[in-house]
């Protein structure tokens, strides 16, 4: 029994990463369509990618929103977890509800709902416009990291501090930006992650010329099919996952953090 | 915490006063939620708004602003009961929502229940095979799959190696391949609840059970599944918005094969421009999740007689 547990439990292991590992036999192929198994090997799609200024872009474009995003993330979700965690607000739950609100109703409506807003507020097709949609998906998951970190923050320590006379500012550098760094680190990469990783926001509010690299995968894949050049940057995107993964369990210890503790 | 306090230094007694002269000053408080409380306001609460009065507008105003106050209209909506088209779209994401979540949970569960009994190099491969989807883009996935299920590739290879299917195979683009792919993306939502779920499992309990003589079938279906079942709750509803909602992989993988309603909402969003229609196929996506969620919790709480849990 215990053993066509494990059995399956492995198969499923190899199913999880099968897809994700796909990209690289098939990119390497040195055809010009996309065939299996591959025809012959050579790195000339991974060559392509590099010259190809619209993908190299959209790349950029993707950097600086989830940099965006995550930053204003955190600027915003600090105060309000500390005032949730520390003052006594009148409806509490209700606040918090109505933060992690919009992960709760499916993206998809989320982002037509978004999409009208911004034709009748005049601000359809901004990068404004995305940085804050991508802030909507992405508040409640940082504000719950930190909202984690400052419940855990002990009182007396800050009092200790005001006892010996530090002012409240510098209870907050010395003290509390310390304590909460992981939190702080944590928040900021969850919503890096998800605001880079996001196709559905971008894809319904960016505009034509202004793709993110999602949107722009999505696009040529949905307009053009699968290209080799596709499964290059698609695996470039693979490393890039794993190597976040491995960093931030090294650093944050991720999979202690998703898993449970022990 | 008052008590304690109490016989403290007087030196702690003035840091408590300065908190609790702190604490007194709620407006500034509400000064730190503010900025947050405006963002979702503004761009949450209004746009949900405006999103359901625009499915109550008539079908002419198409991509133009509808006024607040203007002709309200069930024109959307009859148009979408009245034609067999879009009811079949409803029942197939009904479907596909369904077979997602009763896949998701038979193969979790059981990851998720070999996970509490494993350690060392075995739980972190499971662990990193099963949560690094999270970490890569959902595009990655898709490619994969969509290479995986090319015609002559290596899912059709082997079924028509097992003797399954002859021949080309069109057949690959169906529900079925879509429930699959679906379930593929969920699965590190599921076991994340699940392992987090089944770890919560007291072992005393189990041990005791076990001391009174059940088995290992009786453990299970007497102790662990009802504790664990706030949890299955939890991910059938989680699996249920995402799946049903999706479009990514309806779109990119089984194209117009298998029609559900998020492909309705992109094509009426994006080139058919009938903004009006798509806002009251949109809505009814998400009663369909509000009423799912709402009614499986009712059933939950009944069942399990425990009120709370959280949803990821």
């Amino acid at each position: 029994m215990l053993l066509a547990l494990r059995l399956f439990t492995h198969l499923i292991v190899i199913v999880m990463l099968l897809p994700i590992m796909m990209s690289l036999p098939m990119a390497l192929t040195a055809g010009s369509y996309v065939t299996f198994p591959p025809d012959g090997l050579s790195l000339k799609w991974f060559i392509s990618l590099s010259q190809d200024l619209i993908l190299m872009e959209s790349i950029g474009r993707s950097l600086v929103l989830a940099l965006f995003t995550a930053l204003f993330g955190v600027i915003l979700s600090v105060p309000t977890a500390f005032a949730i965690e520390r003052g006594r607000l009148i409806g509490r739950t209700a606040i918090e509800t109505l933060i992690t609100a919009p992960r709760m109703i499916p993206q998809i409506v989320l982002v037509l709902a978004l999409l009208i807003y911004y034709e009748f507020v005049d601000l359809a097709e901004t990068f404004t416009a995305l940085v804050i949609a991508h802030l909507l998906i992405t508040v409640p998951l940082s504000f719950r990291t930190l909202h984690v970190g400052i419940s855990s923050l002990d009182h007396r320590l800050e009092w200790s501090s005001a006892i010996l006379g530090a002012s409240r500012a510098r209870t907050f550098h010395k003290i509390i930006v310390p304590h909460l760094k992981t939190f702080l680190i944590a928040s900021f990469t969850f919503a890096f992650i998800i605001s880079f990783n996001n196709v559905t926001m971008a894809l319904f509010l960016s505009a034509v010329g202004e793709r993110t690299l999602p949107v722009e995968m999505f696009n040529r894949m949905y307009v053009g099919g699968m290209t080799p050049v596709l499964l290059a940057i698609g695996f470039v995107l693979a490393v890039v996952g794993a190597v976040t993964f491995i960093v931030l369990d090294r650093t944050i210890g991720v999979l202690k953090y998703l898993s449970g503790h022990n | 915490m008052g008590k304690q306090m109490a016989d403290l230094s007087p030196a702690m007694d003035r840091a408590v006063t300065w908190a609790k002269e702190f604490l007194a000053r709620p407006t500034q408080w509400g000064a730190l939620v503010a900025p947050m409380l405006v963002l979702v306001f503004i761009f949450f609460v209004i746009p949900i708004l405006y999103l359901i009065r625009m499915s109550f507008a008539e079908q002419a105003f198409a991509k133009s602003v509808v006024p607040i106050f203007g002709v309200y209209s069930l024109e959307n909506y009859a148009e979408i009961f009245g034609d067999i088209f879009f009811l079949e779209m409803i029942v197939n994401s009904l479907i596909v929502g369904t077979g997602t979540v009763v896949a998701t949970l038979l193969i979790s569960y059981p990851i998720a229940y070999y996970l509490t009994l494993t350690r060392g190099w075995e739980r972190t491969l499971i662990l990193v095979a099963c949560l690094l989807p999270l970490f890569v883009n959902i595009m990655v996935a898709v490619l994969g799959w969509y290479i995986l299920l090319l015609p002559f590739g290596v899912i059709q290879n082997m079924l028509s190696a097992l003797g399954l299917i002859e021949g080309p195979l069109g057949a690959l683009k169906s529900s079925w391949t879509l429930i699959m792919v679906l379930t593929y993306e969920h699965i590190p939502f599921a076991i994340l609840i699940l392992a987090a779920s089944l770890q919560n499992v007291a072992r005393d309990k189990i041990n005791m059970a076990r001391v009174l003589g059940a088995g290992v079938y009786r453990i299970f279906l007497t102790i662990v599944l009802p504790l664990t079942m706030p949890g299955v709750v939890a991910t059938a509803i989680l699996v249920f918005a995402l799946s049903i909602s999706s479009y990514l992989v309806p779109v990119l993988i089984t194209g117009q094969q298998v029609m559900v309603l998020p492909i309705a909402i992109f094509s009426y969003t994006s080139y058919l421009l009938n903004w009006t229609l798509a806002s009251a196929i949109s809505l009814i996506l998400l009663v369909i999740v509000a009423g799912i969620t709402f009614s499986l919790t009712i059933l939950a709480n009944r069942y399990t007689r425990r009120g709370e849990w959280e949803i990821v």
